[in-house]
């Protein structure tokens, strides 16, 4: 792999010749990031003994196996500083564990109540309505948009061990020609896939039970949030 | 000035609510009056340090510690304060009902301000029941 | 004034003072003053400003040898105190005499500035304070307005008294603050 510097050689303390957009098309990153694993180089001696005639001489005489440079740049070039940072897992909110009831902020489900399952890898939480109580299936959502509450339901029964960021990806889809889309032709209406469905009845299924433990719990969670007159979001106590 | 129109006076030995600052909601005595806006009270049970404190930051309750001497120290104060059992009328009182009702209101959770809407419900609907079962009773 | 806070605006200092030593006076006579000032610099400046009035002194030729802060002993006790000062009006000097009710001396100075600041609309510059003394005894106190304070069981309603914590920020009517 070429290295970055080459490619881009700095006109300025940190100021690359070429744009970050250059760069990346320089580099084909839209080809996807690299992988190559470097080759092990064999070690090499520093120097290596030569035989040398004459008298005078010793006989023996250490000699560098790569011979210093002859030239050097007359400016020094500077090299960017490294950056230092490392990128950590999203912190969790310390008012949310698994069981704790959210209500939604923003989005489609937004005023819904829902049940807070775990926190994905990248970041995002995982909730659900349950589906039947509310209509809110299983769902990541970011928790900045999110209100903690101190009701709590025991999740310890649900298995969610499938639920992932991937499982959650979009399915590829080829894109429809231009006249197709224009025409309207070959439209259907997608089936949401019964694996999904199913997946959200099991999981709901020990959440549900846990839910109806609990009087009126059930009706909480089907109602929306809302300020009634008097009430200050930051006078109370959720 | 008539008995009738105050019935609570500032005057040493007056039993103060502070409604402001880090003591607010805690009871104390007047124990010396500094000039017509300020006084200094005490708390001995309920935490309030001796203080200079304005009269607008307390209000008078109608209770009176009787024969507290002017000045009196913490050990006095504290003395005539429990033999009046102050601290027990106080809570038996409307007045700090009220109050730890409203705090126990400001308390509630999101789930639990719910169920207080659904009882306010209730209790509507078998009143509204209960009306027109009179109301038809009435008209029979 | 940030960091100050705004019951002690002013502290009471000891100041002692001297001219400098030289050889024809090796030990100069040392004067002391109490003096009220916001801060340190301020009750130096102040120092050298009062002995320049009485003795051919100044800063240039003299040093301040020591400054300490005087606290109050008692600052949870009552006491009245009578202050004579110094006033510079505009169209000439007076000098006064008030009493004031507070728990300090410190206390009491300052409600005697804010005091002067509201009746004549005199500057801390233009008031010198002359003397601050407790007085013990109910019947050396001349003014009324303290003197009614001391009367044997004071009581008296709060007439005028509205509690901000149990009512709206906003309401359609005023209140009725009178009995």
């Amino acid at each position: 792999m070429v290295s970055l510097q080459q490619r881009s050689r700095p006109i300025a303390k940190n100021v690359g010749r070429l744009t970050r957009t250059q760069l990346y098309t320089k580099r084909g990153l839209f080809k996807g990031q690299k992988k190559g694993v470097a080759p092990q180089k064999e070690a090499q001696a520093e120097s290596k003994t030569k035989t040398v005639g004459g008298a005078k001489n010793g006989g023996q005489r250490q000699v560098p196996t790569t011979k210093a440079r002859a030239f050097y740049p007359s400016e020094d070039v500077a090299v960017p500083t490294k950056a230092r940072k490392a990128q950590r897992p999203t912190k969790l909110r310390e008012s949310i564990t698994p069981g704790t009831v959210l209500i939604l902020l923003a989005g489609r489900f937004r005023g819904k109540r829902v049940v807070f399952l775990k926190q994905l890898n990248s970041g995002l939480l995982l909730v659900t309505g349950p589906f039947k109580v509310n209509g809110v299936p299983l769902r990541r959502v970011n928790q900045a948009y999110v209100i903690a509450t101190s009701t709590k339901v025991n999740v310890g029964a649900v298995d969610s061990s499938k639920l992932n960021d991937a499982y959650f990806a979009k399915p590829a889809v080829k894109n429809a020609t231009k006249e197709e889309a224009f025409f309207g032709d070959k439209v259907e209406k997608k089936q949401y896939p019964a694996e999904k469905a199913q997946e959200q009845k099991n999981v709901d299924k020990a959440i549900l039970a846990e839910i109806k433990k609990v009087d009126g719990l059930t009706k909480y969670l089907n109602a929306s949030f809302g300020l009634s007159r008097g009430e200050f979001p930051h006078e109370l106590k959720f | 000035m008539s008995s009738q129109t105050f019935n609570r006076y500032v005057e040493v030995g007056r039993v103060v609510l502070v409604n402001q600052g880090a003591d607010s909601g805690k009871l104390a005595v007047i124990a010396e009056i500094l000039d017509h806006n300020r006084a200094i009270v005490e708390g001995p049970t309920t935490g309030v340090k001796r203080q200079a404190i304005a009269f607008r930051r307390v209000n008078l309750t109608p209770y009176v510690l009787k024969n507290l001497p002017r000045g009196a120290g913490p050990t006095v104060v504290k003395k005539h304060f429990e033999a009046a059992d102050i601290a027990g009328k106080w809570a038996a009182s409307s007045w700090a009902k009220k109050l730890a009702a409203v705090e126990r209101r400001k308390q509630t959770s999101d789930f639990e301000r719910f169920q207080v809407m659904l009882l306010k419900k209730q209790r509507r609907s078998v009143g509204n029941l209960n009306l027109a079962k009179a109301k038809k009773a009435n008209k029979a | 004034m940030p960091g100050v806070s705004h019951q002690h605006k002013y502290s009471e200092y000891l100041v002692v003072g001297r001219r400098l030593p030289t050889e024809v006076d090796p030990t100069p006579k040392l004067y002391r003053m109490r003096i009220f000032a916001p801060n340190e610099v301020v009750a130096k400046s102040r120092f050298w400003y009062f002995v320049g009035q009485y003795r051919k002194m100044k800063k240039g030729t003299g040093e301040i040898v020591s400054l300490n802060v005087i606290s109050e002993k008692k600052p949870l006790k009552p006491k009245n105190f009578g202050i004579w000062l110094r006033y510079d009006s505009r169209s000439g000097i007076h000098n006064m005499y008030k009493e004031f009710r507070e728990l300090s001396r410190v206390d009491a100075v300052q409600a005697l500035y804010q005091d002067m600041a509201a009746r004549h609309r005199a500057r801390f510059r233009s008031v010198q304070i002359l003397r601050v003394a407790e007085i013990e005894k109910t019947e050396d106190i001349r003014r009324p307005y303290i003197r009614q304070l001391l009367t044997k069981n004071l009581k008296f309603p709060l007439p005028h008294n509205r509690n901000k914590n149990y009512r709206s920020s906003f309401q359609a009517k005023r209140p009725s603050t009178f009995a």
